[in-house]
C-alpha cells in the first residue's frame, strides 16, 4: 500500500526533486509544502517515523489515521510546538526552511492552523475575534489606536469575500458551532491571503485539524463550501479528520498514517471506503460492508460475554434484571412537540435529526439534566413526569446518560481512571463506616480489562487517555450502574475506528443480555443504520418517520431527516 | 475478528504496564512527600543551630499550641475549597464575628460562657448561610460574594464592639482552651486535631468525601452523575463557617481579649496552608492531611526563624515564599515530564 500510485504527484518528488511539476499538468511549481523524513520521539516511543508528505497548490489533502497514529504530532511539528528529530526537512513553496520551527514562525512562512477547539474567545464579538490576529504584533503597533470603524468595514468585506454572513457584533459564543468553525476558518484564510499579498509568494497552506467533529452532517456542507472558496482563493488545505465521509467529500488526495508511518497515499476518487478503513486500522477487513458492520456472530458472542462479566462483577443478583419496556409520551418542550415513542426491552432505538431538530435535546430531557416542559416517561410499571426529573432521581431509577461532551460533562479529567469508572457505585463499597477502596480499584481494573481501555493504568489521570478510551471509560462507568434505560448522545464523536467498533459491541451486548432499553441519538446516520434495531426521525421537534428492517439505511435516514425539513419551510 | 484478539495479546503488557517505572515512582514520591522532606531538613537545621531551644518541649508546645487557631481555621477553609469554591474570603470575618459575639455577650452582658460560645458559632453559621444563599442559589461568583460578606461582617464586628477590643472573657474558657495542657500542649491543639480527624475521615474515607472531590474537580460531571451538587456545596459553606466559629472561640480563649480585627490577619495564612497542603500527600488535590502538614511546616519554620533572631514580619515573607515555591516547583517537574511523554 505504501508504494505511491503512479498518478499521484508525490511519487516523483523523491527522485527528481522540486523542479518536477505536480501532475496537474499546469505550469511547473513546487508543492506548497513538503516535508521529508520527519520523525519525532517521545522517550522510547516513536510518534512519527520518517514521514514524507507534500501538498500541491490548490489541493485539499486529507490526513487520516486513528488516534495516536501521529496526525496531531505532525501538525504540532508544523506549528512549531514540537521539535522534530534531526534529519527531517521542510520545504515551503520550494524553499527549504530550517527545522525546528519556533512557535509563531509558521504564520510567517504561510501556514495557518484551525484546531478543533477553534481558538476563538467566546466572550468577544465576531469582529474582535476576526481581528485578533492583527493584535499580536509587538512593538509600537501595540500602542496605536484601533480604528474600529475602519476595522468593521474591512471585516465586512472579508466576510463577504468568503460568502459568510455573520453579525459582527454577536458574541462569538452565541454563534452556532458551524458558524464558529467558519469564523475560525475565515480568520485563518484571511491571514494566508494577507501573507500572499505581502510576501508575493504563491503558496500558503491552511491546516484544518478535525474541523467537522462537532458539526452535524447538514452543516458540514456549509463548511465545505467555505473550504472550496478558500482553495479557489489560492490556498492549499491539509484536512485532518476521523470522518471518512467528510474526507471523501472534500479532499483530492489522502495520506494515511498508522503508528507514525505513512502507510498509504491515494487519490481520493480512486479508493474505496473499505480500502481506506483497512489502511487506517491496519488489519485487512473482509470484503464489502463487513468493516463497519460488526454483525459477525463470533465477535459478538465474545463481546457479549465480556460485557456480561463486567456487569456481573459490578453487583449483586439484580445485575441481570429482566428488561423493562420504556415509553415516552407527549414530551413537549422548547424544541420538541408532543413526542411519543416506545423502546422495547433490549431494543436499541436510534433517534435521527439534524441539529436544531430537537433530537439532541432528548437524552438530556429524559435524564432531567435540562428543564423539560411536560410529558411522561414510563419505565416498566412506573410512570414519571418528565418535568419533575432530576439527574439524582434518574440515577436512582437507573437511567444512564452518556453525554456528547465527555470531556466536560462525562468524565472528570483531573481524577484518575478508576475514580471515574466507579463513581456511581461507591456507596455499595462503604460498609460499617469503612470505605473499601481496594474493592473499587479491583472493580475498575476488571472494567478496564473488559472494556479494552488502553493503557490499562487505573491510577492515571483521565486527561491522559485518548478520546476513544475515555469514551469506553464513560460507558463502563454507566454500565457498572446497571441501567434500565441507557441514553447515548453522540457516543462515538471524536473516537477512532477501532474504539468505535468496540463501543458498538458493548452497547449491543448490554442491550441483548440485560434487556436494557437503549436510546441512541446521533447525527451520524450511518452509525444509526448499523447499530439500531429501529430509528425514529425527528424534524422540527416532531416525530416524522420510523424506519426499521430493510428501510434502515443511512440514505433513508438522511433523506427522511432532510426531506421533511425542507417541506416544512 | 480484530477486536477480541487484542485482549489476550495485551494481557502480559497490561500487567507490566500497571507497575510504573522506578523513575516515575521516585518522581511522584518526591512530589508527594516534598514538604515532609523539606520539613525534616528544616527541623534538622534548626535543631543543629539551636540545640537547646528549637527542639525543647517548650518550643514544640509553643509551635503546636500557638497555631491551633490557624489550624482550626484551615479546616474551615478546606471545606468550600474541596468542593471547588476556591475562596470563601468571609471565613476570617466569621472567625472574628464568632469571637466578638462571644466576648460581647460574655463580658458586657454576662451571658454564661457556654451559651455565648454557641451564639458565636451560630453567628458564624449565619454568615455561611448568607454565602450559600448568594453563591449556591443565585450561582454568583464566590470570590465576589464572599468579598462582600467579608466586608459587611467586618463592619458588623466594629458596630457590636464599638471599634474597641473587648475583654477579658471568662477565665474558665481560657482554662479549657489555652491554659490547661495535656502532654504540655494546650488543649486547643487537641480540639483542632479532633476536627481534623473528622474532616479527614469524611473527605478521605467516605463516599461523601469522594463526591465532594468530584464536585470540586468537575462540577458538571458530578451533576450529571446524580450527585446533589448544590446541597453538598451548601453544607461545605455552612459547616466551614461553623468550624470558623469554633476557631473564633479558640481565638477568644487564647487571647483573653478580642480585637475587632481578629481573623482578618489569619485568613490568608490559612489559604496559604491549604494550597501548600494541596501539593503534598495527594498532589493536585486539596487534602486535609496535606493541610495539617503545611500548617505545622509553616509554624515550625517561623518559630525557628524567630528563635534565630528574625523579626516577626519574616513570618509573612516565609509564608509567601513557601506558597509560591510549593505551587511552582511541582509544575516545573511535571511539565518537563509531560513534554517528554505527550504523544500524538
Amino acid at each position: 500500500m505504501s508504494s505511491p500510485d503512479s498518478e499521484t504527484p508525490g511519487s516523483s518528488d523523491k527522485r527528481i526533486g522540486l523542479q518536477e511539476p505536480p501532475a496537474s499538468g499546469e505550469q511547473a511549481a513546487p508543492p506548497a509544502v513538503e516535508v521529508r523524513g520527519i520523525s519525532k520521539d517521545f522517550g522510547s516511543n516513536r510518534a512519527l517515523d520518517q514521514v514524507d508528505l507534500h501538498i500541491g497548490h490548490g489541493e485539499v489533502l486529507g490526513l487520516l489515521g486513528q488516534n495516536g497514529s501521529g496526525k496531531s504530532t505532525l501538525v504540532k511539528v508544523l506549528a512549531g510546538v514540537y521539535d522534530p528529530e534531526p534529519g527531517g526537512r521542510l520545504f515551503v513553496g520550494g524553499e527549504e526552511v530550517a527545522l525546528p520551527l519556533v512557535p509563531g514562525q509558521a504564520s510567517q512562512i504561510g501556514l495557518s492552523f484551525v484546531y478543533q477547539n477553534l481558538a476563538l474567545a467566546p466572550g468577544l464579538s465576531v469582529l474582535e475575534n476576526l481581528t485578533l490576529g492583527q493584535r499580536i504584533g509587538g512593538g509600537l503597533s501595540s500602542w496605536k489606536a484601533i480604528n474600529w470603524m475602519a476595522e468593521r468595514r474591512r471585516a465586512a468585506v472579508v466576510l463577504d469575500r468568503y460568502d459568510v454572513k455573520l453579525d459582527l457584533d454577536r458574541r462569538t459564543g452565541e454563534l452556532a458551532p458551524v458558524d464558529q468553525a467558519r469564523l475560525a476558518i475565515v480568520r485563518a484564510a484571511e491571514d494566508l491571503r494577507r501573507y500572499r499579498t505581502r510576501s508575493g509568494y504563491k503558496h500558503s497552506v491552511l491546516v484544518l485539524d478535525e474541523p467537522t467533529v462537532f458539526l452535524p452532517e447538514e452543516e458540514v456542507d456549509r463548511l465545505f463550501d467555505l473550504i472550496r472558496t478558500v482553495v479557489a482563493e489560492g490556498a492549499a488545505v491539509l484536512f485532518i479528520s476521523h470522518d471518512l465521509a467528510a474526507v471523501r467529500a472534500i479532499t483530492d488526495r489522502v495520506v494515511v498514517l498508522r503508528d507514525g508511518r505513512v502507510v498509504g497515499e491515494e487519490v481520493t476518487a480512486d479508493i474505496r471506503e473499505e480500502e481506506l478503513v483497512s489502511l487506517i486500522v491496519g488489519a485487512p477487513t473482509r470484503a464489502g460492508q463487513s468493516a463497519p458492520d460488526g454483525g459477525a456472530p463470533v465477535e459478538d458472542q465474545q463481546a457479549v460475554a465480556l460485557t456480561l462479566a463486567a456487569m456481573q462483577s459490578a453487583g449483586g443478583a439484580d445485575a441481570v434484571a429482566a428488561g423493562e419496556n420504556v415509553a415516552v409520551e407527549h414530551l413537549t418542550d422548547e424544541w420538541l412537540r408532543d413526542l411519543s415513542f416506545e423502546i422495547g426491552a433490549g431494543e436499541i432505538l436510534g433517534v435521527a435529526g439534524l441539529i436544531g431538530s430537537g433530537a439532541e435535546e432528548l437524552p438530556y430531557l429524559l435524564f432531567g439534566a435540562r428543564p423539560a416542559g411536560s410529558g411522561a416517561l414510563r419505565l416498566g410499571a412506573e410512570t414519571m413526569d418528565v418535568g419533575g426529573l432530576s439527574p439524582q432521581r434518574c440515577v436512582r431509577e437507573r437511567i444512564a446518560l452518556v453525554p456528547a461532551d465527555r470531556a466536560v460533562q462525562g468524565l472528570s479529567q483531573s481524577l484518575t481512571l478508576w475514580e471515574n469508572i466507579v463513581m456511581l457505585v461507591e456507596d455499595e463499597h462503604y460498609r460499617g463506616g469503612i470505605f473499601h477502596r481496594g474493592e473499587l480499584v479491583d472493580l475498575a481494573r476488571e472494567a478496564i480489562d473488559r472494556f479494552l481501555i488502553r493503557p490499562p493504568r487505573a491510577r492515571n489521570a483521565m486527561s491522559t487517555f485518548s478520546g476513544g478510551n475515555q469514551q469506553k471509560a464513560l460507558l463502563a462507568k454507566w454500565l457498572l450502574a446497571r441501567p434500565r434505560l441507557l441514553l447515548l448522545h453522540e457516543p462515538t464523536q471524536g473516537v477512532d475506528v477501532g474504539a468505535r467498533r468496540d463501543i458498538y459491541r458493548f452497547v449491543k451486548s448490554a442491550a441483548a443480555l440485560h434487556h436494557m432499553a437503549v436510546l441512541w441519538v446521533t447525527t451520524e446516520f450511518g452509525e444509526l443504520a448499523e447499530v439500531c434495531d429501529r430509528v425514529i426521525v425527528i424534524t422540527q421537534g416532531r416525530h416524522t418517520a420510523t424506519l426499521d428492517g430493510e428501510e434502515l439505511t443511512e440514505e433513508a435516514i438522511s433523506a427522511a431527516a432532510l426531506r421533511q425539513t425542507r417541506e416544512d419551510r | 475478528m480484530s477486536a477480541p484478539a487484542p485482549v489476550d495479546e495485551a494481557r502480559p503488557e497490561e500487567r507490566h504496564a500497571e507497575r510504573p517505572a522506578p523513575a516515575a515512582i521516585l518522581r511522584v514520591g518526591l512530589q508527594r512527600y516534598a514538604i515532609l522532606i523539606v520539613f525534616a531538613i528544616m527541623v534538622a537545621v534548626f535543631g543543629v543551630d539551636l540545640p537547646g531551644t528549637f527542639l525543647s518541649v517548650g518550643n514544640l508546645s509553643n509551635i503546636l499550641g500557638s497555631q491551633a487557631v490557624l489550624f482550626i481555621l484551615v479546616m474551615a477553609v478546606l471545606l468550600p475549597t474541596v468542593v471547588g469554591d476556591f475562596v470563601d474570603l468571609s471565613l476570617g470575618s466569621s472567625l472574628g464575628l464568632s469571637s466578638m459575639t462571644l466576648a460581647v455577650l460574655n463580658v458586657q452582658h454576662g451571658t454564661p460562657v457556654l451559651l455565648a460560645c454557641l451564639a458565636g458559632i451560630g453567628a458564624a453559621m449565619v454568615v455561611g448561610l448568607v454565602n450559600v444563599f448568594f453563591v449556591v442559589f443565585f450561582d454568583s461568583d464566590p470570590f465576589i460574594v464572599t468579598l462582600g460578606t467579608m466586608t459587611v461582617v467586618q463592619g458588623v464586628i466594629y458596630i457590636v464592639s464599638g471599634s474597641n477590643s473587648v475583654g477579658i472573657v471568662s477565665t474558665g474558657l481560657s482554662n479549657w482552651i489555652f491554659t490547661n495542657e495535656f502532654l504540655s500542649i494546650p488543649l486547643e491543639f487537641y480540639y483542632g486535631l479532633a476536627i481534623f480527624l473528622v474532616v479527614w475521615y469524611v473527605l478521605s474515607f467516605t463516599p461523601t468525601g469522594q463526591r465532594a472531590l468530584v464536585i470540586g474537580q468537575s462540577r458538571e460531571v458530578a451533576r450529571l452523575s446524580g450527585i446533589r451538587v448544590n446541597r453538598q456545596r451548601a453544607f461545605a459553606y455552612i459547616i466551614g463557617a461553623a468550624i470558623a466559629g469554633v476557631a473564633g472561640i479558640a481565638y477568644a480563649g487564647t487571647n483573653g481579649t478580642v480585637d475587632p480585627t481578629a481573623g482578618s490577619s489569619l485568613i490568608l495564612p490559612a489559604y496559604a496552608a491549604v494550597f501548600l497542603g494541596a501539593t503534598a500527600i495527594k498532589p493536585g488535590r486539596i487534602n486535609p492531611l496535606g493541610a495539617l502538614i503545611a500548617v505545622y511546616f509553616l509554624a515550625a519554620g517561623t518559630a525557628g526563624l524567630e528563635l534565630l533572631g528574625a523579626q516577626t514580619y519574616f513570618q509573612q515573607i516565609f509564608y509567601g515564599v513557601a506558597l509560591v515555591a510549593s505551587i511552582t516547583i511541582p509544575k516545573v517537574t511535571r511539565d518537563r515530564f509531560l513534554k517528554r511523554k505527550r504523544s500524538a
